[in-house]
Formats: C-alpha cells, structure tokens, sequence
C-alpha cells in the first residue's frame, strides 16, 4: 500500500452510508479513527492502492467476499458469558412474565439460542434464569442453542471456558457454576451443560428448520450482520414461523428486524427493544 | 421446576410429501403455516417462479406475501423479477417495501429489466425503481442516473437520481447536475442537493 494512503472526509461520509445500507451499523464522527485504520488494513490487504479502487471492488465485487472480510474486521468477534446483560435482564424482569401471563396451558417455556457459538450465550441465559427469574419455581424451561458449526457445539457441550470468557460474570456465580481446571480455565458444571440441548442448524436449509417451533423466545444475536439481504429476509420467515404467536426474537444492538421484515411488532421495554410475532399471526 | 433438557425437536419435524405438485397444493390451499413452507420449499426447486407469482396475485395473508417475495427474490429469474416489478404497482406499501428490498437482490441478474422500470410512464415507479439501484452493482447504473436527470422531466425523479449520484457518481456526472440545475431553477432543494453531490464528488475524486 502507499504509505500516503488517507481516507478523506468525503470518502469517509461514503464508505458510511455504504456500510450502513448493508449492515445496519452507524459509525458516528467518533468512530472514525477506528473505521479508518480497518479501511487502510483492507485496502492493503487487497492490494487497492487506494481508496477509490478499493470501494470500487467493494461495491461491484459479484461474490460479496471482501464485503464480507470488511464486515469481520469491522465488528468485534468475540463472546462471552453475560454479554450484553440488558437483555438477559429484560427477559427475566419483562419478557417471560409477559408471556407465562398469557400461558393458558403449563407446557415449558422454550427459549432458543442461534447462534450458540462456544455456548455462552445459552448457558448465560441458563444462569440468568436460574438466579434472577421468580418463575422458575413454577415453570419449566426447555433451552436449545443451535449452531451451523459441528466443532463449535462439541465445546459447547464440553463447557471449559477460558478467564476472558468468564469475565463478566460475578464471583458468587463463577463459584458456583464453575471449576477451576489445572491450566486456569473453567469447566461449567455438569446440571447446567444438560440443561442445554445443543443441535446442528443452517439457518438457510428448510429442511434443518422443520422441527424448529413454538418457541417462546429466540435470542439471535450478532448474526443477520453478516448475512446479505436476501439471507436476512430467510432468516425472518424462519424465525417467524419459529415462534408461537406473541413470542418474542432479541436481536443484537445493532440490529433491526424492522429493516428486514414487517411481520413483527417491536415492544420496547425498559432494558432492550424486541421484537413480537403477533399475537394474532396464524 | 426447573430447566429441563428438550426432546421436542425432532418430534416435532414433520415429513410432508416435498414434491412439486404436493406443493403446489400446500400453497394454494394450506393453512397459513404451510403455504408459507410451501412458498419456501419451492424457491428451492427450478422453474416455480410462475407458480410463486401466481400465489403472489391471490394471496391476501402478509406473513404468506412476505414468503412469496422472499421465494422470488431467491429464484432471480426473468419470471420472479417481473412480478416484484408488477408488485411496486400495488397500494400496499408493504408489499411495495418488500418488493424494492427483493428487486435489491434479484434484479442484479437482469439489469435490463430495472433500466426499462426507469422508463416506465408512472414517476413513482421510475422513483422506486431508483431506489433499486443502489444495490444493484451494475457498471453502467452512474449513466442511467445521469439520463434521468438530463432528460425526466419529473422533478422527484430527479432529486431522487441525485441522491443516489451523490454516493455512486463521478467527474462524468458534473456536467449532467450543472444541467439539472438549469432545468429546475427554483427547486431550492434540488439545487442544495446537486451542490452537495458536486462537493462529495470533487472531494472524493469521483468513483
């Protein structure tokens, strides 16, 4: 790359509303600095030279690949136990009353993980029940985490977790969960790793997504990101027809089910914005 | 009660009969459930963009309108992007919305398709066919927004080809917004937004 490489102002603005239009993800003046150096990495790494080439094969590359290679450097990858915390919280304090209110039956809640990753959004969700949801002493909870990755369900299922995966969770809980192993890690405990049933899914085979139903809650999070459009209107209808009238989808921060689809309602409760299959959604 | 570990999966999967005439019946007759799964299981198989369309013209559910546009967005052949283009003609806002975000996606395959739609009577519907543009990744779509704003006559259709030259346009585009200008003197907007393309373009050494 040139080493006098810059991304102007203008070119800036551009690249902005680009990638807003295909992700859904704002970057204020703020955020510039750490755009800016992505971009330089990209445009390096692609061999562009400069900006211009670089957002020409960006926006008239067929296969959408370094799209895709922006959209990885562009978001942080990592996961861990309790992130974003707002909406575990919501689903205690809000979400579940909500719908055990309208429960005319006592069949369990079924709450839906995708994707799992290594597990610790659905373990997190787990824990959160478990210590900070009342009902949990009358209702029975079935929780499924699903990923597209053989390798990465076989760790969730094994549960050892590294330090920086248990950070964010209080010391009372990582004591109570969790042993330490001999090389600092932390292996979940054995009633929690089978309180998860864990399952193989493509999002975007029908044919994995016939027995995915009447769900109460899907936590996807950080996923439709990364998906093209089209993909993301797919993944709607599945969700859709994953939920049972007035179940509830939480997407990620930066995600909007309004930009994808019309079929839900957004409900904004005080911890996090969700979105709703209407109750009269046949 | 407690977490309790699900068995419920794979009992619940059903094994309905997936081939095309058995489909095509699910989607013609079937719960809202099933002409949803049926709109979806055919997007999968060739040559059922007409039978997709079709159901598109009779069906009144949203969640099943939704599943149709989606399949067609999926098929992008000659017969699914004519029906998302027949959609934006309709009064449901929805379903228009839905359209432009498909033809977003099907219509990269047949960019003659949307060039005609920017020729269409109806200035809506040059508006919206606009509003495909951005995302269809063809090479010449700069010179097709600088047609629009030399020659259409409607002055919507114009801001809205500026808007998108702003973002897409190059130096080839300057003389074409100087003449839009001149065609539309006392449209102060228009004129804010031809003098904001011309400084986003100079600025960034066009695309």
């Amino acid at each position: 790359m040139n080493t006098q490489t810059v991304i102007s102002k203008e070119d800036f603005a551009k690249f902005r509303e680009f990638f807003y239009r295909k992700t859904g993800i704002q970057f204020d003046d703020n955020k510039r600095y750490f755009v800016d150096k992505r971009l330089l990495e990209r445009i390096e790494a692609t061999g562009s030279e400069t900006f211009r080439n670089y957002f020409v094969n960006l926006r008239f590359q067929a296969s959408g690949d370094e799209l895709q290679q922006l959209v990885n450097a562009m978001t942080v990858n990592e996961t861990y136990f309790f992130r974003e915390e707002y909406q575990l919280k919501c689903l205690v304090t809000h979400m579940l009353d909500d719908l055990v209110r309208r429960k005319t039956d006592h069949s369990p809640i079924r709450i839906w993980s995708m994707p799992s990753s290594s597990g610790e959004e659905p373990y997190s969700i787990a824990l959160y029940l478990l210590e900070y949801w009342k009902g949990i002493a009358d209702w029975d909870v079935e929780l499924i985490a699903s990923d597209i990755d053989t390798s990465i369900l076989r760790r969730a299922r094994q549960g050892v977790y590294s330090p920086r995966s248990v950070h964010n969770l209080p010391p009372k809980l990582l004591e109570k969960y969790f042993a330490r192993c001999s090389n600092g890690d932390y292996q979940l405990c054995d009633d929690l790793r089978q309180s998860v049933e864990f399952t193989r899914v493509n999002l975007m085979n029908p044919a994995d997504l016939r027995g995915y139903r009447d769900f109460d809650v899907i936590f996807c999070r950080n996923l439709l990101i990364y998906f093209d459009d089209l993909s993301r209107r797919q993944a709607a209808d599945t969700f859709f027809d994953a939920l049972k009238p007035g179940g509830m989808i939480c997407l990620g921060h930066s995600e909007s089910m309004s930009r994808i689809s019309s079929l839900f309602n957004v409900r904004k409760f005080p911890d996090a914005i969700v979105y709703q299959k209407p109750l009269e959604a046949r | 009660m407690a977490l309790i570990r699900s068995t419920g999966i794979a009992s619940l999967a059903v094994s309905q009969s997936d081939d095309l005439q058995a489909l095509a019946t699910r989607l013609q007759q079937g719960t809202p459930g099933e002409r949803r799964e049926a709109a979806r299981a055919l997007a999968i198989l060739p040559q059922t963009s007409a039978l997709l369309a079709c159901q598109l013209e009779e069906e009144a559910e949203r969640s099943v309108l939704e599943a149709l546009v989606t399949g067609l967005a999926e098929r992008a052949d000659e017969t699914a992007v004519l029906a998302l283009l027949d959609c934006l003609r309709s009064e449901d806002a929805a379903l228009r919305n839905d359209a432009i975000e498909a033809l977003k996606v099907a219509g990269r395959h047949h960019p003659v398709l949307i060039q005609e739609a920017l020729a269409d009577s109806d200035s809506d519907m040059r508006i919206l066919a606009i509003g495909i543009l951005e995302s269809l990744k063809h090479p010449d779509v700069e010179l097709w927004l600088i047609d629009l704003i030399e020659h259409d006559p409607h002055l919507n259709v114009c801001a809205c080809a500026v808007d998108l030259l702003c973002e897409v346009g190059t130096e080839r585009a300057f003389h074409a917004l100087e003449l839009c200008r001149v065609r539309f003197p006392d449209e102060a907007y228009l004129g804010f937004a031809i003098s904001l393309a011309l400084t986003r373009l100079q600025g960034a050494d066009g695309l």
